[in-house]
């Protein structure tokens, strides 16, 4: 920002009524490779920068029609961004100061020092450039601290729901074998004619199925891992993922929905966890046949990148709508009825693949269609090679803002 | 299924939570099982002073003395008495630890009952092998003693 600017970057408006000056202002532009536009009245001018906005404009005060100073005053009220260099009459210091007030880069009166003037507009886009670059910052660290704002709830919602998950373990294990001991009664000889029995077993399968679902939802919640920490293999993820799809398949083909499996240039291996990829795969794939209806079809995308690998899972579904993108990786944030969805899907998703030291993203289009991506590394615990990726995800994440 | 048991194995059943220790216990009694409950680590190594226990189920949560000091201490005492651990989901890594301490295997609470009745019959073969090992083993000593006497114990 601070290096000599680059005149083919800034866009340049100048807006004054004396054409003569305007042809001798825009050639010397064209000398320093600036391309200016040019208006000769306020109303023009604005109806440039209604099409095309300029980083720089340079406005006189003196103008038939609308005046220099309800122009500024426009400009700066639709485009707060645009620097504008005021150009007031000779010594007319006033006009100046009521431009610097109405948001004006600075005045120069008239008339002009070319060179003074252009000196002027560079630095106002410079100063452009340096607000922009505030901006953006700004917007990181707004970003940041929403991802850790997230990344904590998740952290105490987590916490807590695995401190529930334990507790309910146990009175279930008294129902599981109670339920089993009345089970084992119904079997004695002295018990084969007893009436209402078939009713009894009716009720002791719901306890049973019951019994069922809370243990799927405690597993889930406390992490069925077989083994302690996620084992490395190779893992071919072109064969790991038409695996997973064709795991799908059937029930996606019952609704009426296909499966493509895209795969980009690059090497498609990794070394990490398969069982808990494919857990991943699968609770993403899952999802999206749910979201989907009839004709449609799911994306599953391969984006090898030096350091690891994209994978993505596209539908053409309902989408997610905006106040729901915050809690889809909440534990128990269900919009299914129950029995259909624990809300532990992408809650578990989520955080295998921040075990596997991988991200998670979401991008949604309202009644368009969802698509998640799973970015994992080549092979965790190579923290030096992931800040590449966390370039790429920032990008990322900017496109899905634009997105919704 | 499993009531071919000639004579009943002794199992030693060991949990804070009494509801479920009723509960298996009474069908560990229906599978001709012979159960004895206790509900604490300490209730457990004193069961195991007075009863000659083939099998130990023992959970690994509970307060006091805990599972894994509670199998630590069985081990130490009674060698050759086979532990099958109950784990919650979580705690696999106990689990891990557990068997390395050697535990004879772990189950999920809740657990399967023909999972549990299939290790229970493991465990207790794999307690008879080693009890026969050491039988021959002991043969082999007092034989060899014998012989240093210059006389046998028995015509062979």
């Amino acid at each position: 920002m601070n290096t000599p600017t680059p005149g083919h970057l800034l866009r340049l408006l100048l807006i004054d009524d004396e054409r003569a000056f305007l042809s001798s202002l825009s050639k010397l532009c064209k000398m320093r490779g600036i391309e200016p536009r040019t208006a000769t009245t306020g109303e023009g001018g604005l109806a440039i920068l209604e099409r095309a906005p300029a980083h720089v404009v340079v406005l006189d005060v003196k103008m038939p029609g609308m005046g220099g100073i309800e122009t500024l005053r426009q400009i700066k009220k639709k485009h707060p961004r645009t620097e504008v260099i005021f150009l007031t009459g000779h010594a007319n210091t006033l006009d100046g100061v009521e431009g610097i007030k109405a948001g004006a880069f600075d005045y120069l009166s008239k008339p002009v020092e070319f060179d003074h003037l252009l000196k002027k507009i560079e630095q106002a886009f410079e100063r452009r450039c340096m607000l922009e670059e505030q901006d953006r910052q700004a917007a990181f660290r707004a970003k940041m601290e929403r991802q850790m704002l997230q990344h904590e709830r998740l952290a105490a919602l987590g916490t807590m729901a695995m401190g529930v998950a334990h507790e309910i373990n146990n009175p279930t294990a008294i129902i599981h074998e109670a339920a089993d001991w009345v089970r084992l009664l119904l079997k004695r000889k002295e018990m084969a004619r007893i009436p209402l029995k078939a009713e009894l077993e009716r009720a002791l399968e719901k306890i049973e199925s019951g019994v069922e679902r809370t243990k799927r939802i405690t597993h889930q919640l406390l992490g069925e891992v077989k083994s302690p920490g996620p084992q490395a293999h190779e893992i071919n993820m072109s064969e790991l993922a038409q695996e997973t799809v064709d795991a799908a398949a059937t029930e996606a083909a019952k609704k009426g929905i296909r499966f493509r499996v895209v795969s980009d240039r690059g090497s498609p291996v990794i070394w990490s966890d398969p069982y808990q990829i494919r857990q991943i795969l699968i609770n993403l794939l899952t999802n999206a046949v749910q979201a989907s209806s009839a004709g449609d079809e799911i994306t599953l995308r391969l984006m090898p990148f030096p350091h690891g690998i994209r994978v993505s899972v596209k539908d053409q579904g309902q989408g997610i709508p905006r106040e729901n993108l915050d809690k889809i990786f909440d534990p128990f944030f269900s919009t299914k009825s129950p029995g259909n969805g624990t809300g532990l899907g992408l809650y578990v998703a989520r955080r295998v693949v921040e075990d596997l030291e991988g991200t998670i993203e979401v991008e949604s289009l309202y009644g368009r269609g969802t698509e998640f991506s799973v970015r994992l590394p080549r092979r965790p615990g190579r923290k030096g090679e992931r800040a590449g990726e966390d370039r790429v995800s920032d990008v990322q994440i900017e496109k899905g803002e634009e997105m919704r | 299924m499993t009531t071919m048991l000639k004579t009943s194995t002794h199992v030693l059943l060991v949990d804070d939570e009494k509801d479920f220790v009723e509960m298996l216990s009474l069908k560990l009694q229906e599978m001709a099982y012979k159960v004895t409950p206790a509900y604490s680590g300490e209730e457990c190594l004193q069961a195991l002073e007075q009863n000659n226990v083939a099998v130990v189920i023992l959970d690994i949560k509970m307060p006091g003395l805990d599972g894994i000091e509670t199998l630590r201490e069985i081990k130490r005492r009674y060698p050759i008495v086979e532990v099958i651990m109950l784990t919650g989901h979580g705690t696999i890594e106990t689990a891990v630890e557990g068997m390395k301490l050697g535990a004879f295997d772990y189950l999920l609470k809740p657990a399967e009952f023909d999972e549990l009745l299939t290790k229970l019959q493991e465990a207790k073969k794999r307690k008879e092998e080693q009890e026969e090992r050491i039988r021959k083993a002991e043969a082999q000593l007092l034989l060899k003693e014998s012989r240093k006497r210059g006389r046998m114990p028995f015509e062979m």
